[in-house]
């Protein structure tokens, strides 16, 4: 059984499985609905398939079978033309920030509309708005090496919400920060997701997870084993307690 | 016009073409040393392409008359075999003027005045205007009424026509080998700046750049190697041509170069395009790689 979900669909995978050349399962008949506005979190062990599972909502991968819809969008029948525009609606954020070390905070945000052939006032416009979103906006002519770990992540994040995507996905984005910058990480993922954008974090981080106490999803050998409402890092604590599949 | 955006495309180019200097450099002097070969070559087919012209000039058709034409059919028949469109002059070789023509030839080695009669036929001598048409205008005068026989050098003709086809081939053979090898050289050294620039073709993928838009800079930064390439090329042809022409015209003498054939001009914007269009397929290609992940 499917969990009955407040929300309209923002994510839906239907007995989604996915084997990598080399033989490995990486995800086994995985199903999981998530509404518009939700903030999720990804919890489990290394290598028991939350990174594959975000690469297949932004289509770094396809599945080998199962249907995956985001947004609408059939992402595992897209074409690899239609990917960018699939891109575009969503933010992705990383561990390692992905930032391109000679540019400025305001170059490397910029950098996402400019590639997409953005307008020059829309990008005047909506950089600013990311960076004062983000809290930084006096630091926008620094270089990423002048930038603390937690400030380089914000800068990212900035990146990821220039284009106003309905949804985040954040792959361990505190992995690399200390307990402050991570608090204030997760402060700001908060914030965007009472904005409005949907926002699903996949993370190791326990503390975070039972601090926030939102939405667990915990999976386990590339299957989903819990999905819990207001949730801790380990399962059966958290409340409403609904298994997928 | 979005100046900004225009701004922005500039600003990546020139940053991502000076800071890989050393394999800019050497694309660019790859690009240089094929295009002063096939320059060279390109300067060598034009102004030997002349050799063969004059030579070919030489050979003519001889038609020769039947005996006891009146002076009327004979001058029909000339009009008839001018006519033709392929035909570049006629001459009339009345058979006394045969007879003085032979006589001059053979400068007095052979005894004419032993002939009782005169045993030449009329003739008529037959300039083409495209040798490869002889055999054809040969066969169509040979049909012609009041024409006993006609001759021209068959064999020599063949032979050189044959022979500067397969020297033509060969030289675009060599030609294309030496452009295949020059865009894989290209291609290789292009694909390590690319290399050196995965991370930001990663980001551009990610935050939704279309193949086209991340390939872009890459073809300009390529085009423009290219056309640098051709133009230190050009340099080159251009001062070797001032020094070396006129030594290897006068130490050839028989050779009849054709200076006027080679047009600066047109072969530089042949040899610009060129460069260019190397540079644009090695940069499509080796940015290809990096696309489909």
């Amino acid at each position: 059984m499917l969990r009955k979900n407040p929300f309209p669909s923002m994510i839906s995978l239907r007995n989604v499985s996915l084997a990598y050349p080399n033989g490995v399962h990486a995800l086994d008949n995985v199903s999981l609905e998530i509404g518009k506005g939700e903030f999720v979190f990804l919890v489990g062990h290394s290598g028991t398939g939350k990174t594959s599972l975000l690469r297949l909502l932004y289509r770094e991968i396809a599945p080998h079978s199962g249907e995956i819809t985001v947004d609408g969008v059939r992402v595992d029948k897209i074409s690899a033309s239609r990917v960018p525009i699939l891109r575009r609606r969503l933010g992705v954020v990383f561990q390692d920030y992905k930032l391109l070390v000679d540019k400025t905070v305001w170059e490397n945000v910029a950098f996402a509309m400019q590639v997409t052939g953005a307008h020059t006032k829309d990008i005047l416009r909506q950089v600013p708005r990311a960076l004062d979103l983000v809290g930084l906006a006096h630091k926008s002519r620094m270089y990423p090496g002048e930038l603390s770990g937690g400030e380089q992540q914000k800068t990212a994040i900035a990146r990821a919400l220039v284009n106003n995507p309905k949804l985040l996905l954040c792959d361990e984005p505190t992995g690399n920060l200390d307990p402050g910058a991570t608090t204030e990480i997760m402060e700001l993922l908060g914030r965007i997701n009472i904005k409005g954008t949907t926002v699903m974090v996949a993370t190791h981080n326990q503390g975070v997870v039972d601090r926030m106490r939102r939405r667990v999803v915990r999976m386990e050998n590339g299957r989903i084993i819990a999905d819990e409402e207001r949730g801790f890092y380990h399962r059966g604590l958290g409340e409403s307690q609904v298994l997928s599949g | 016009m979005d100046w900004g955006r225009v701004k922005f495309f500039l600003g990546e180019v020139v940053r991502s073409f000076t800071r890989n200097k050393g394999m800019q450099a050497t694309a660019i002097g790859t690009v240089t040393v094929t295009i002063v070969l096939i320059g060279s070559f390109l300067i060598a087919q034009a102004s030997l392409a002349n050799v063969g012209t004059q030579l070919m000039r030489q050979i003519e058709i001889s038609a020769y008359l039947k005996d006891g034409l009146s002076s009327t059919t004979t001058k029909n028949l000339i009009a008839h075999v001018k006519a033709d469109p392929r035909v570049l002059s006629v001459d009339y070789i009345p058979k006394k003027q045969g007879l003085a023509e032979l006589a001059a030839r053979t400068k007095g080695s052979l005894d004419l005045s032993i002939l009782t009669e005169n045993p030449l036929p009329d003739k008529l001598r037959i300039q083409v205007r495209d040798t490869a048409m002889i055999p054809a205008v040969a066969a169509s005068v040979h049909a012609l009424a009041g024409v006993a026989d006609v001759k021209y050098g068959a064999k020599v003709v063949t032979r050189f026509l044959q022979l500067t086809n397969v020297l033509h081939r060969v030289a675009l053979v060599i030609l294309g080998l030496f452009v295949l090898v020059a865009g894989v050289i290209i291609a290789n050294t292009i694909r390590l700046t690319v290399f050196a620039r995965r991370r930001e073709i990663a980001i551009m993928q990610l935050v939704g750049a279309t193949d086209g838009a991340i390939r872009l800079p890459f073809i300009v930064e390529g085009v423009l190697s290219g056309l640098l390439g051709s133009l230190i090329a050009i340099v080159i042809l251009a001062i070797a041509h001032m020094l070396l022409w006129n030594r290897l015209a006068s130490a050839l003498p028989w050779v009849p170069l054709n200076g006027a054939a080679i047009r600066p001009l047109v072969l530089g914007a042949q040899l610009l395009g060129a460069g260019a269009l190397i540079g644009a397929i090695a940069s499509w290609l080796s940015v290809g790689r990096y696309l489909r992940t």
